[in-house]
């Protein structure tokens, strides 16, 4: 597939967002030297985000601009978005991340304009893209059967591009119009459950579904008290389930933590997930599964029944001492 | 008000897949336990929580598969919803997101349904693609990842919280009709009631012939199912448990994070 390639940059409070680096990579990736980067905001702070982008980057640079996206929603960029690729001709790829925005708008812009939607991309083949299924036991290699192809990517999968201080890309402002929004912002809330424990800690003992009740909580608890600056970790699933509260929660709609050591707990290692703890400095994980996706990020391994396994490591620890 | 729920029916556990690589795709394995995605009977308890509120809604619950899916739309009929809607595929074909929203809207246009509301995603595809598609089909608002939702009084408008990174939370007012896609963790999805078991014995399920409804061609083709990217050459401790107990706290010891 070749074609034009388009990366939309999100940002918030004047920032864009750590992926629109990735995003670049990514475009390379997929053979196009020199995507043009998008960006829409209101008239005010259009220029100056613009600007940012095509310094940043060496890239050219189309800011779309008025007064409904001054705050971000879906509809907002939709009707903005939708009349500037509609009528484009020939093949255009469109990116974004994996992001709570980039996955509540692409899917409803890929309808917009006839195109191809595909979500959560690792990777890219030769005219294909490439996306985990299954809890990350497998790839799913996809072709596009539209011109247009809009595809979101996983944060983390593409390192950063190089930012080569050249000459700034071109800038060219486009006045998106007068839209009038059926939805209504009313602004962001702080996080409803950052726990500054977790992101201290050296250590984090995390627990996953498959410790299997909430009764068994008291192992991972046992486990972490082995260790001095530890605190208690765990996956969605384990919060949802009320065995510990959100306070607790790892990923990517939960805290980002890079401890020195995190010990993974029955943890099947959901893309969620690792977005949120990927980055520590060693990962342990157990699991009685030995294909789960924990173990291709961890640095060692241990296939066992964590309610044998945790008691036993605890009792030998402490034996030793 | 009248409120759809997608409910989709997944495995239960990933390891009774079976994968050939050579043919590069993936079967469900004899063994294979089917239920309704997790995400989805938060949606699903949402919806019943609204009709629970306003005292006269009535919740449908719609889903698209081979007849194995028609157990989970009675699971939703089980748990309280008031009539069950069946798409059925004549096979295991595996359908994208675009598909899926496809069939969705194509049956239920005309139903007047004011809200519709999914899980944020399939635990299998994991694509968070049908509800967003289906707004966009029926020309609905949308919100992804809604943590919260308030319906106004006059019951024209819907405040939500949609979760994103780190927690925080994003706050908008959408006008009904919409489609919101459900977080888990919004509530707590209830046990089904005795009586709405044993009505759901005797209830017949609505069943639409998925070949009968006009929708577009598919936007992707499976090119083929390959194994996981090849990660991080971690090591894999071996041994008894009590070898490999020992071995880790060596490990931990070595690198001090680990008392002596």
């Amino acid at each position: 597939m070749s074609g034009r390639f388009f990366i939309i940059a999100l940002h918030e409070g004047g920032r864009f967002r750590e992926e629109t680096w990735e995003l670049v990579s990514f475009a390379r990736r997929c053979g196009a030297a020199d995507p043009v980067m998008m960006v829409l905001s209101d008239e005010g702070a259009i220029e100056q985000l613009a600007d940012d982008l095509a310094h940043r980057t060496g890239l050219d640079v189309v800011g779309l601009a008025g007064s409904h996206l001054r705050e971000y929603s879906a509809e907002a960029y939709i009707r903005t978005l939708v009349p500037f690729f509609r009528d484009a001709p020939g093949e255009i790829r469109i990116a974004a991340a994996h992001t709570s925005r980039g996955i509540d708008f692409a899917p409803q812009l890929s309808a917009g304009i006839d195109a191809c939607c595909i979500t959560a991309v690792e990777d890219a083949g030769e005219g294909t893209f490439i996306r985990s299924l299954h809890h990350g036991r497998f790839r799913a290699e996809v072709r596009a059967d539209r011109a247009k192809v809009v595809v979101t990517v996983l944060p983390g999968a593409f390192a950063p591009d190089d930012i080569a201080p050249g000459n700034p890309g071109k800038v060219r402002i486009v006045p998106a119009g007068d839209v009038t929004l059926s939805t209504r912002s009313r602004g962001t809330s702080a996080p409803v459950h950052a726990n500054m424990g977790l992101t201290r800690a050296e250590v984090i003992v995390s627990a996953g579904r498959g410790l299997g009740s909430g009764e068994n909580i008291r192992l991972v608890t046992m486990l972490s008290s082995l260790f001095p600056k530890s605190a208690l970790g765990a996956t969605r699933a384990v919060c949802d389930q009320g065995w510990l509260d959100y306070s607790h929660q790892i990923g990517s709609t939960g805290n980002t933590v890079s401890p020195r050591l995190y010990l993974a707990c029955g943890i099947s290692g959901a893309v969620q997930h690792l977005a949120g703890m990927k980055n520590s400095g060693m990962i342990v994980a157990v699991n009685t599964d030995p294909d789960a996706a924990i173990f291709r990020v961890a640095h060692y391994g241990i296939v066992e029944d964590l309610t044998t396994f945790i008691p036993l490591l605890v009792d030998r620890c402490l034996k030793r001492e | 008000m009248k409120i759809l729920v997608c409910v989709k029916q997944v495995y239960d556990s990933p390891e009774t897949l079976v994968f050939d690589e050579s043919a590069g795709k993936v079967t469900f394995g004899p063994h294979t336990i089917f239920r309704m995605n997790h995400y989805d009977e938060y949606a699903l308890e949402e919806a019943l929580r609204i009709r629970e509120r306003l005292g006269d809604a009535v919740v449908d619950a719609l889903s698209v598969g081979p007849p194995r899916v028609g157990k989970t739309i009675r699971r939703a009929l089980e748990l309280g919803a008031d009539q069950g809607i069946h798409v059925q595929t004549c096979d295991e074909t595996c359908l994208s997101a675009f598909e899926r929203a496809h069939f969705i809207a194509a049956a239920s246009r005309g139903r007047g349904y004011d809200l519709v509301l999914a899980g944020v995603m399939a635990e299998d595809d994991m694509e968070s693609q049908v509800g967003p598609l289906l707004a966009a089909v029926l020309g609905y608002g949308c919100a992804t990842g809604v943590i919260f939702e308030e319906l106004s009084a006059d019951g024209r408008e819907i405040a939500v919280e949609r979760e994103v990174e780190g927690g925080s939370r994003e706050c908008l007012s959408l006008a009904l009709p919409c489609v919101l896609t459900i977080q888990s963790g919004i509530n707590t999805p209830r046990y089904p009631a005795l009586s709405h078991v044993l009505r759901t014995r005797s209830a017949e399920l609505e069943c639409i012939e998925a070949s009968s409804l006009a929708v577009p061609p598919p936007t992707q083709s499976l090119v083929r199912i390959l194994p996981p990217a090849q990660g991080r050459q971690g090591e894999i401790i071996e041994g008894t448990a009590a070898e490999k107990a020992d071995k880790l706290i060596h490990i931990l010891r070595e690198h001090s994070l680990l008392p002596r």
